[in-house]
Order: structure tokens, then sequence, then C-alpha cells
């Protein structure tokens, strides 16, 4: 099997997608990953040339607009509801840039 | 009430009508099969008794004061329940992931709000994979939903829990939903009628997300009328959902046309495919003759890039994805990893904890492929795949009226038999390639296979916003297998 991703690439990857992956995690994700990858290979040996993308189902389609009308909406409460933490009105969260600065 | 399990909408509404029954006590009937048989199943996350005794009395007022079922709505009186990434407000919608387990629905989706308004009696939530990604609910973080037909067997998924309910008699209609074969391949392992519209058909608005571009929802239910009429219920536009189209269609109405005068495609390399057990092409052939029996006319179609439908459906799948699950942040809903002292720690540590394997590894594979030097590689190709994919339905479309295929290789498989992630992205071979080009599907019962004694589906396949021809077709096979049964030990 070809090797798409290392163990660095996974670590990387895992970073951009804000997901904490423990050292064991990182072995399993790249093997995994690998695999996946390498049965995407069909895409890959097409000939595209010149083949417009389609980015939606539907092709026809135009972009619909509604009247600017003011419409109710979720209240302050309604949309802080599910929050983990709050403080007052607002969405409670730790320091951005930590205790001991940027990562 | 005696005999609701084995009951459709029309048995229900004249019962309603004759005043056999209150809808309160078809609602207590559903409630009390599933306080007695659920535990066997596991296919609801949640059972909303409130809800459902509420909607119930409102009918029976509606009755009360003179009107019929039909003036009330499509599905009055009509037990149904809902995928657990539908959501209802009040509700949990869980989505089976710990990210969202203690999440309370401040809103109601529109197929849901659709449904109730109807006059459906929703009864609950259920069980899914997690976030929709897998294909034997396996992956559910609040445990497996079993097979009815074999309890140690999985239903298919993701929607196991809504094709489960129905073939165990626990709700009449489902709803539920299909990016790559969500809605037909568990229709096929459970011997249910599971109908994914043509996208744009109903409104995804209040649906979590996976695939923005391969979303829809649609029924389940034991015959092709009360998947029709559940449709006609909760289709059409909603201004909430710019991609939801004016459909106005009666999916009901040439039910009975039978299928004499139409052309029916039928694709000789699906019947070729590498991993199609034997006994599901000896059915699917099967059904080629019926219709042939019946008066339509059988067409040799091709769909020479079907199968790149696979890896371009799990380019674009995890790409949406990734997109779509980039919301949970630990901040405004969902789970929240406890004590951490900076944000970046917090995001990381939550999506890690509140993610089952299966949504990680998606979630990663999507992250890789939009990045910078591989989306030229992969996600770019897949986009122009799904072209020739379209124009290959397109041309098919000249030649037929609806397309006959299989909806899964094989049926029903036994917990755990398949681990490896590549394989089983296999079940849904002949399904996704529907999704990608925005067309519907639905997987009609048809019996079971010879060696298995197991449920198998075969696959109606319509022209985009032609949904009727699949139901017409499903409707002629229908007089020839029956109504769907309930699962033998749930009889």
């Amino acid at each position: 099997m070809a090797q798409h991703v290392t163990e660095r690439d996974v670590r990387d990857i895992a970073e951009y997608a804000r997901i904490h992956l423990d050292p064991d995690e990182i072995v399993q994700m790249t093997v995994d990953l690998n695999s996946i990858i390498d049965s995407l290979k069909p895409i890959t040996e097409y000939d595209l040339e010149g083949v417009v993308p389609t980015f939606h189902p539907i092709g026809s389609l135009s972009n619909v607009m509604r009247e600017d009308v003011e419409v109710t909406s979720f209240t302050q409460e309604e949309a802080l509801s599910n929050a983990p933490a709050r403080q007052d009105d607002c969405f409670l969260i730790p320091s951005i840039l930590g205790e001991g600065g940027d990562r | 009430m005696a005999g609701f399990a084995s009951m459709g909408v029309r048995e229900i509404q004249v019962g309603l009508a004759s005043k056999d029954f209150s809808a309160r006590e078809v609602a207590q009937a559903a409630l009390e099969r599933i306080a007695k048989c659920d535990d066997e199943v596991h296919a609801y996350l949640e059972v909303t008794e409130e809800l459902a005794l509420q909607a119930a009395d409102q009918i029976d007022e509606a009755l009360a004061s003179g009107k019929s079922p039909a003036e009330i709505g499509p599905i009055a009186g009509v037990p149904i329940a809902f995928k657990d990434n539908m959501n209802l407000k009040g509700t949990h919608t869980t989505c089976s992931s710990r990210m969202l387990e203690s999440y309370v629905s401040p809103y109601t989706a529109t197929c849901v709000a659709r449904a109730i308004q109807a006059g459906g009696i929703p009864l609950g939530k259920l069980n899914m994979d997690e976030f929709a990604f897998g294909s034997s609910t396996e992956t559910s973080a609040f445990g497996r939903t079993h097979n009815p037909w074999d309890l140690e067997r999985v239903p298919g998924g993701s929607s196991g829990g809504s094709a489960a309910a129905v073939a165990a008699g626990l709700a009449t209609v489902t709803l539920g939903s299909d990016t790559g074969g969500s809605i037909r391949q568990p229709g096929s392992f459970t011997g249910t009628v599971a109908v994914k519209p043509t996208y744009g058909v109903v409104s995804r608005y209040g649906i979590v997300a996976f695939g923005s571009s391969l979303d829809q929802v649609g029924p389940f239910a034991r015959s092709v009328e009360d998947a029709a009429l559940t449709l006609n219920a909760i289709s059409g536009h909603d201004p909430l959902d710019c991609t939801s189209q004016p459909v106005d269609t009666d999916f009901t109405a040439n039910l009975a046309e039978g299928a004499k005068g139409m052309r029916v495609g039928f694709v000789p390399a699906f019947m070729e495919a590498q991993g199609l057990e034997p006994e599901v092409k000896a059915i699917v052939e099967q059904a080629a003759k019926h219709l042939a029996d019946a008066g339509a006319e059988l067409v040799e179609v091709e769909l020479p890039n079907a199968q790149a439908a696979m890896s371009a459906y799990y380019v674009l799948g995890p790409c949406e994805a990734f997109s779509n699950l980039s919301r949970f942040d630990s901040v405004r809903y969902g789970y929240c990893d406890p004590g951490h002292k900076d944000l970046g720690s917090q995001y990381e540590a939550s999506r890690a904890n509140g993610f089952g394997p299966e949504a990680r590894r998606r979630i990663m594979l999507g992250s890789y492929l939009l990045s910078a030097g591989v989306y030229d590689k992969y996600y770019y190709p897949a986009q122009q795949v799904r072209t020739l994919i379209t124009a290959d339905y397109t041309r098919a479309y000249e030649k037929c009226d609806v397309i006959l295929a299989p909806v899964s290789p094989r049926t029903a498989f036994k917990f755990g038999e398949i681990s490896d992630p590549t394989s089983m992205y296999l079940s849904d071979m002949f399904t996704i390639s529907i999704n990608i080009a925005g067309n519907g599907g639905m997987s009609l019962p048809a019996g079971l296979g010879a060696d298995t004694h197991l449920p198998v589906g075969v696959q109606l396949i319509g022209p985009q916003f032609k949904d009727e021809n699949m139901f017409r077709a499903a409707a002629a096979l229908e007089q020839v297998y029956g109504k769907a049964p309930l699962a033998p030990a749930f009889a």
C-alpha cells in the first residue's frame, strides 16, 4: 500500500481539524487514512480533460432571495440554552491565549 | 387496541373514521408496544410520550368536530418516529453521538413539523450511526440497534433505528436520511419500503448536516402507499432551505396504474459486480421478470461511470462532513471537555472525546482532502466525475422511465462481521451514484434470499424530480410480493 500520509502529516491534520490524538491513535489513524486514500485511487486515474465540475446535484438552479422583512428568531435565552458554560447573556470560554501565551 | 402493529395508514384512518378506536388509543397502543418490544430491538433513543398523546388528543378533537382523517392530513392518526438527526423542539437530538448527548432542540426541523402538521403522532427519536457515518448503526454511541428479522444481525445504516422500528411494528412510518444509501440499505436489510427522494424534494432545514450536497430525507413504511402518503406530507418548498423545490407531486397518484407500458432500465454490468451475492442477483432478476410479466418493457442501459461513484463519494462525503462538523466548538452547544485553561486545548479535547472513531476518521480524511496541493488531486476530479455520472443517468433515461438495480450486494450481516472501514463502505456500492447525481431511489422488499432467508430489497431509481415513476413501478411489484410483513418474531 502506498504511503500517502506519514504520522507527522496526521499530527498536522489533527491540529487543523482541532482533534487531539494520542500517540497510539496517531499510529492507527495513519494506517486507516492510508488505506482509505488508497481506495480513492480510481478518482485520480480518470481522463477528465475538459470536464466541467458539478458542485451541486441539481444543475439549473438560480440563487433564491427573499423579501428583506423581519422575522422572529431565537431569543437570547434560547440561543444560550445549550451553552456548556455561560456568564450572564454571553457564552463563556477559557482564555484564548492560555496562561502561558499562545501555543 | 388489538392489531395495531400490522396496520397501515389507511387501516388506521378507516378505524378512526368509523370510531372503532380513537387517535389516543392508537398512540397508547404504539407506546405500549415500544415499552414491551424495544428492549430487544433498541430502535428508540427517546420516546416522546407526552408529545404523542398531545398530538393524538388534537386529532381526536378534530375528528369530534366532524373532520375526516383525510381532511386533517395525509397521515392523520399515524404513529411516526424520527431519526435522531432531526430536530424536534424540546427533545434530545443526539445524532447518536456523545458530542450532542445533552443537546435539547430549541426548534423543529421542517420535515418533522410537516409530518406532525399532517396528523402524524410523534413517538420519538431513533438510533443511527454516529452523525450518519456508517452502514450498520454499530457506531452509535448509545448502543446498537438489532435487526428484527435476526437480533444477532445489524439493521443496516445509518438510518438503522428508522428501519428496525417499522420492521418490528414500533411505528407505522418513520423518517430517515440518506447521504449514500442510509435509507435504502437499511430498508433492504429489514424488508421495509424505504425512499430517498430526489435531492430538493424534502427540506433539509433542521436536519443535522452530513454532506449538504448529498443529504436527503425520506420515509420508511410497510407499503408503497404509506411511503407515498408520508412523502406527500413532508415534501415541497421551504423558505428555510433554498435547495428545496416547489414540488407538489401527489406520490400516490399513479400507484394503481401498473407497470404496463413502462420502460424499465436494467444495467447488465451491475449484475456482474464483484461482491454481489447470488441470492441478491437472483431476486433482482426475478423482479425484472415480474415487471416484464406485468407489461413493462425491459431495456438494457449503461451507467459506465457508476463505479467511479464510490471513490467520488468517499472524497465528497468526508470533505462536506469535515466542513459541517467544524461547527462543534464546545462553546455554543455540544460536549465540552472540562477543566481546560485555554480555548485551543478545550477545542481539541472536546472534539477528541465528543466524536467517536468513525466521525474522527471522516473529519481527518476531509481535512486532508481539502488541504492545499491535495484538493486538486481528489476533490476537484470528484466533482468532475459527478458531471459524468449525472450525464450517464440523463442518457439512460432517454431510453427508460425507471431503472431496476440491487440495493445492497448482500443481506444483513452479523454484528462485528465487517470491521474494516473500507469493506464497510462497499455495502453502498449500488446506492451511492444516485446521491452523487441527485435523483431518487427506493428499496422495495422483494422476498427473502434463498441462502440466508433474510430480506432482500430491489432498488427502483427514477429520473430527477420524476419520483412518481419509481413509486409506480414499486406499486406494480408490490402486487406480486405483497405488502412488507412485520418481522416474524414481532408479528
